[in-house]
């Protein structure tokens, strides 16, 4: 287990390597001192620039620099705003993480409510319109369903405000977190759905049936219990992906968190903000995949050996 | 060697997905999507990009009266001005502007020679954007984006995904771990992410968002194919191949891949799907097709501030509605190949 751990840990830091290295190239095509200068920077601000940001530097220096600015938590200064990048996500991430969070739940516990309500009833209408509409669920990206919420929610029947972050009322968490749990509570549930229908063709199905148990008890003392495996994995799986998720959804509602100060970064060519957050929400990522992983060899032995 | 008897995979995938209504609803749908992109100009008579600012934001079915002005610096595009009443004076036009103020200008400077040339009454069938343009004609111009993005992009990421896939699983080795480990690089930045990184990097445009799409997707493929040589080189008739002393390429490529069509070919359709959604996501942050080329994700975002108050709300709908169908369309079809394709299957 010790030498499993040990050898995911260091691959999982190679990557990150390299993971560091994409994000360096995250910069203005060209020269990016000119970039932020405009084109009619005269040559001496131009390599008094350069030599700020060490771009007479050749390339891997650059990266070593940025390895060693990154090593001390170190990732520059918002061209925009002057101020400390570490700072200001470290500022902006407990927003992200409540949404990310709440809508991890709400997936979870809709996406099996549901999974288990079609699969109790396969092949009938109910079943075919709940994978429909997963489907769709599936298939648009967040902008759309977003907006779609908001324009039915919101605007039309007004029940919930269209944008803002809950210090102006709890009522402002329902839209974004819907918005961002879609995804991932279809993918839940027709996960749940075809891993219900597996199980519940099994023996020992027949034979809990066949004792006399009840159906109710034969659902979720039996098969439910078995059937969950595939679904923790793609819960897991899921968590990792909607903190990135965020980023559209925090635009379209104005929450503040790293998504929209991403964006916001990427709108006003703000370099290190976006390496910033680009790296950062990469590393959440790789990290909770490796915890996931991780506890899945704890629960699985077969794991631990390939 | 030829089949005997029986069908081969092909005839039979073909045969099980025309079995699937879903998957068969799915490609007519994707057929009519690919025809409207292609007969745009047919389809309808407006510009997609031709701006009547006056105009903007109008509900579906707005009537605009316009006079032709002509244009010098491209005849073919005749400046559309909107006039709420026009009248002749010898060879002076006046013509009332929707403000309610009167402008005066030189017959000469119109289009054609009376007002059956200069002068029209467009209906803007599903209404205006902010700017004035044509939502029907945006809609349909931008299905031409959206389905040349899922085209282009996906054949970069299958050229680069098929060649390191097969080169990792023939190979294996330092080959195999030098892209395993550029697919697990990539594969630790969620998606999203990794494309808005890559279209930062080559920069914004038609084809840098095409790339962009393209580099950034293909390490599904590459794993699925490297999964496959893996198993296929250790068949016997790679060994023959290699035996009567073909070319190693020769064996990867004319030997080894047409075996491994099946899971590439489903995994192709989902990565067209995933490359519609990539280019309407980056327009819709604005890095990717850049206006005025209509764009469905830039659509939505330009719908944004108007459809909280309630003016023209197809400005919205229509976008998404064509981005749901081509999408939806894509992935049932893509489904009904995975289970065309795959011989567990059952056929019924």
């Amino acid at each position: 287990m010790l030498s499993f751990l040990l050898r995911k840990i260091l691959y999982s830091i190679l990557v990150l390597v390299g993971v560091v290295i994409v994000t360096f190239f995250i910069r203005p095509p060209g020269d990016p001192a000119r970039v932020i200068l405009g084109q009619r920077a005269d040559e001496q601000s131009l390599v008094a620039l350069r030599k700020k940001m060490g771009l007479d530097q050749p390339i891997p220096i650059q990266i070593a620099y940025y390895f060693g600015g990154l090593v001390t938590g170190d990732l520059g200064k918002s061209t925009a705003t002057e101020r400390d990048v570490v700072e200001t996500i470290a500022e902006r991430f407990p927003a992200t993480a409540l949404l990310a969070s709440t809508a991890m739940i709400m997936a979870t516990i809709l996406g099996i409510l549901i999974g288990l309500i079609a699969s109790s009833r396969p092949n009938t209408w109910l079943d075919s319109a709940v994978m429909s509409i997963s489907l769709t669920g599936i298939s648009l990206p967040a902008f759309v369903v977003g907006l779609l919420l908001v324009l039915f929610f919101g605007v039309a029947l007004n029940w919930f405000p269209n944008s803002g972050y809950v210090d102006r009322g709890a009522a402002h968490l329902f839209l974004p977190m819907l918005t961002l749990a879609i995804r991932p509570l279809s993918i839940i549930a027709r996960v749940t759905r075809a891993s219900m229908l597996d199980v519940l063709g099994s023996d020992f199905v027949r034979t809990a049936r066949a004792k006399g148990l009840t159906e109710t008890s034969v659902f979720v003392r039996h098969a439910l219990r078995n059937a969950l495996n595939p679904v923790v994995t793609t819960i897991s799986a899921w968590f990792a992906g909607l903190l990135a998720g965020t980023f559209f959804v925090e635009y379209i509602f104005n929450w503040p968190g790293i998504g929209l100060l991403a964006f916001n970064a990427i709108e006003k060519l703000d370099f290190p903000m976006i390496q910033g957050t680009v790296l950062f929400t990469s590393v959440i990522f790789v990290l909770v995949n490796i915890i996931a992983d991780l506890l899945y060899a704890v629960v699985d032995p077969k794991v631990r050996l390939q | 060697m030829k089949h005997d008897r029986g069908m081969s995979l092909w005839v039979v995938a073909w045969k099980r997905l025309n079995k699937n209504t879903g998957a068969v609803i799915g490609l007519a749908v994707l057929v009519i999507l690919v025809l409207m992109a292609l007969a745009a100009p047919w389809i309808t008579a407006f510009d997609p990009t031709a701006q009547i600012v006056e105009y903007g934001v109008k509900p579906a079915g707005f009537k605009g009266p316009v006079i032709l002005m002509k244009n010098a610096a491209e005849p073919d595009r005749p400046k559309m001005r909107a006039v709420q009443s026009y009248r002749t004076v010898r060879d002076s036009v006046f013509y009332v502007d929707p403000a309610g103020v009167e402008y005066r200008v030189h017959a000469s400077s119109l289009v054609g020679t009376g007002p059956e040339d200069w002068y029209r009454e467009p209906t803007f069938i599903l209404g205006t954007d902010k700017l004035g343009r044509d939502l029907f004609a945006r809609l349909v111009y931008g299905a031409r984006v959206s389905l040349t993005v899922g085209l282009i992009s996906e054949s970069i990421a299958l050229a680069i995904g098929i060649l390191l896939g097969a080169l990792a699983g023939y190979f294996r080795g330092w080959v195999d771990d030098v892209v395993m480990w550029s697919a697990n690089v990539m594969w630790s930045f969620p998606s999203i992410l990794l494309v808005l990184a890559f279209s930062i990097i080559v920069g914004q445009g038609f084809w840098q968002t095409f790339v962009a799409i393209g580099i950034s997707s293909w390490v599904e493929i590459a794993r699925i194919v490297r999964g496959q040589f893996f198993g296929i080189r250790e068949q016997e008739y790679v060994t023959a191949t290699q035996a009567f002393g073909f070319g190693t390429l020769r064996v990867m490529f004319r030997h080894m891949l047409p075996n491994a069509a099946g899971p590439i070919i489903v995994l192709s359709t989902a990565g067209f799907a995933t490359a519609i959604i990539a280019e309407a996501s980056l327009s819709f942050i604005g890095l990717g097709v850049q206006p005025p080329t209509p764009s469905w994700g830039h659509m939505i975002h330009d719908s944004i501030g108007y459809v909280t108050i309630g003016t023209n709300w197809g400005m919205l709908l229509w976008p998404c509605f064509f981005m749901a169908a081509a999408v939806l369309s894509v992935n049932v079809f893509g489904d009904g190949l995975r289970d065309a394709f795959d011989p567990r299957t059952s056929q019924r």
